[in-house]
């Protein structure tokens, strides 16, 4: 049962973080609506952790004899996180360059007057 | 034997991107080797679709990226369906490549054009050969990111206003798409579509996993799949996008990057979750029928609803537009409903006939909207050249002054309209073939109100833009040859098409059954990795 206690915390921390970014993205201000969506695709990477489990040991360091015993943890996911992590840089630096041009353009960030003036 | 035919036209996509990306200080250089890397990139898919050999055998290649074995490492995957989808965007790629050479100013280009182009390339070809779905959420971004600052490209108000809808939209669907991902190994234990095909096929032998949460999270996946086609539901970003950016990078838009969300829907949905079957899945209304596709027949009623609601919605919307981007851009979204359509009859047919029939359906109306489409988009993007607008209040009488790019937009218009011999014809033929044999009366009424909506809003565009006296701006202006060299080049294509149509349907019964051939595909890409294991590391 201890194994799945971190995975139980976890999922709370999850759903939180997940509220907290829809809340975000639900927003009229552009610049939260970028942190919303980078929020989200953390907790994404946070959930795609969490998918691997938690009940083994360390993956490369636990793979020689100290790890004797119980299996490592997935190190796939790792991996698979540390890919989107490095995509997930590259597209917020590239919203929150566009906000910056959004404002630049319209004078304002706010989504309301941006839908007016179209 | 040698496979590495499979990369390509990714490594040719690459260099070409990475090549233009180090010219560009050096504004023809640049145009020109972005030209060559193009021809190149369609000299390296003719290859590839040669080796698959669709009309013939078809047989199915893999490609162990570095020689790890198959359900570990990452494995590109060319088969008949891949080969068909490539082979078109190929030549549509081309096209855009050449007008955009002329169209995109002379600081455009300069701003990076070209390598963002071959950069969307690359990850649209990624996304057709990749054998791995955490890979295809990698080729979807490359994909996206390119297409981002394209939409943006020209920077001002209504631009950075589309691609910011653009952007936030499509960055909540990859994450979206992450958990969907994440969920299904977790659940299935790999990510490979092989080795997933096999498992979801029958959990008992691989640790006795539940499928019901595969399904859920496979619905999830298709949400985000449904996003990049612009199917109904996920549409509404499409017309702003589509205006916002230059005229070829919504001719590639909608004539390719669109059909990567459908090639997606039709990889993992035909040939990866076919073989699961759900039992004890009751939701109201909808009848799950015994035997092995229960999850592919869930999907069926979804595809439907999605594709009806979208050939209504894109029809009325662009029979209501003022200009002829925006036109387009509803009736693209009208248009992927057609293609979607007779895929909902495959999901739920019961006899392997019709299933081959729905996909190929599918197929051959994507290839048709690929080529009919961008040349739309181009000729649009012609005029805009030419005249300084494309509302229809300020055009005109185009047929007179412009009497090629007319021919050239008419074309387009009759090959989306359906008549014959144009390639469209076929595609409108085989989607009403597929609903009448299943004896789909609604399937038929929907695409028939469809099919009048298409003639109603091409008959309302050509009539005010391009018959009629010529308006003040029209008459001033001039197309430029080039310009229209290459709408007419891809007129004549969709004309040689619909005659020559025999070949294309070969290839496209070809794509449906590698898309149905779960087992081909299995073995071919795990048996493929045993033997280059087996066969040692003297491979290369």
């Amino acid at each position: 049962m201890t194994a799945t206690e971190p995975q139980f915390v976890l999922a709370v921390v999850l759903g939180t973080l997940f509220a907290l970014g829809t809340f975000l993205v639900l927003r009229r201000d552009v610049v939260r609506v970028v942190w919303g969506v980078t929020i989200i695709s953390q907790s994404a990477n946070v959930y795609l952790v969490t998918m691997g489990g938690f009940a083994g040991g360390v993956p490369i360091l636990g793979h020689g004899g100290h790890g004797g015993g119980h299996a490592a943890t997935d190190p796939l996911v790792q991996a698979l996180v540390l890919t989107a992590i490095v995509i997930g840089f590259g597209t917020t630096a590239f919203a929150l360059v566009l906000t910056y041009r959004v404002y630049e353009e319209h004078g304002t960030i706010d989504l309301l007057e941006l839908g007016d003036r179209a | 034997m040698s496979q590495q035919f499979v990369i390509a036209p990714l490594l040719v996509g690459l260099v070409t991107a990475i090549a233009t990306l180090l010219t560009r200080r050096f504004g023809r250089a640049q145009v020109t080797l972005s030209l060559l890397g193009g021809l190149g990139y369609v000299a390296a898919v003719a290859w590839l679709v040669s080796s698959v050999d669709p009309l013939g055998a078809g047989n199915v290649v893999s490609y162990q990226l570095s020689g790890w074995q198959a359900p570990f490492g990452i494995t590109l995957v060319a088969d008949p369906l891949s080969a068909f989808m490539l082979a078109f965007s190929a030549v549509v790629a081309l096209a855009a490549l050449v007008f955009s050479a002329s169209y995109v100013d002379s600081f455009g280009q300069r701003v990076s054009y070209h390598p963002l182009f071959h950069f969307m390339l690359v990850g649209v070809t990624g996304s057709f050969l990749t054998g791995d779905i955490f890979n295809l959420f990698v080729w979807f971004e490359v994909m996206l990111m390119s297409s981002y600052v394209l939409v943006v490209f020209y920077s001002g108000p209504e631009h950075t206003r589309a691609a910011l809808h653009y952007v936030v939209l499509n960055l909540v669907g990859s994450a979206v798409m992450l958990l969907a991902i994440g969920g299904i190994y977790s659940t299935t234990g790999t990510l490979n579509m092989a080795d997933l095909s096999r498992r979801v096929a029958d959990p008992a032998a691989y640790g006795g996993f539940s499928v019901a949460p595969v399904l859920g999270l496979s619905a999830l996946l298709f949400a985000v799949f449904a996003l990049k086609a612009g199917l109904a539901p996920f549409q509404f970003w499409v017309p702003a996008a589509y205006r916002a950016a230059p005229a070829p990078v919504s001719a590639m838009l909608a004539g390719v990057v669109k059909k990567v969300g459908v090639y997606a829907i039709i990889r993992v949905y035909f040939t990866v979750f076919a073989g699961a079957a759900i039992s004890g899945l009751s939701l109201p209304g909808l009848s799950v029928p015994d035997g092995g596709s229960a999850l592919l027949s869930f999907y069926g009623p979804v595809l439907f609803l999605m594709a009806a609601a979208s050939i209504v919605v894109g029809g009325l919307g662009a029979v209501g537009r003022d200009d002829i981007d925006g036109l387009l851009a509803y009736s693209s979204i009208g248009q992927v409903g057609f293609i979607v359509l007779p895929l909902a009859i495959a999901a739920t047919a019961t006899s392997q006939e019709i299933r081959v029939l729905g996909v190929a359906a599918a197929l051959v109306y994507a290839l048709n909207h690929g080529f009919a489409k961008s040349l739309l988009f181009m000729a649009s993007g012609a005029v805009y050249d030419a005249v300084g607008t494309e509302e229809f209040p300020d055009l005109g009488g185009l047929s007179e002054t412009a009497p090629w790019l007319s021919a050239g937009f008419f074309v387009g218009a009759l090959a989306l309209i359906g008549i014959p011999p144009l390639s469209g014809f076929f595609g409108k033929l085989l989607v009403f073939d597929a609903a009448g044999r299943t004896g789909s009366t609604v399937g038929i009424a929907v695409a028939l109100f469809g099919a009048i909506l298409t003639i109603a809003y091409f008959s309302r565009a050509w009539n005010r833009g391009f018959w009629g006296e010529p308006s003040l701006l029209v008459q001033h202006g001039e197309a430029r040859f080039s310009l229209v060299a290459v709408v007419v080049a891809l007129a004549l294509a969709i004309a040689v098409l619909g005659v020559g149509f025999d070949v294309v349907m070969r290839a496209a019964e070809a794509g449906a059954h590698a898309a149905l051939d779960r087992q081909g595909y299995i073995d071919a890409v795990l048996s493929g990795a045993e033997s280059a294991a087996t066969g040692g590391g003297g491979g290369h």
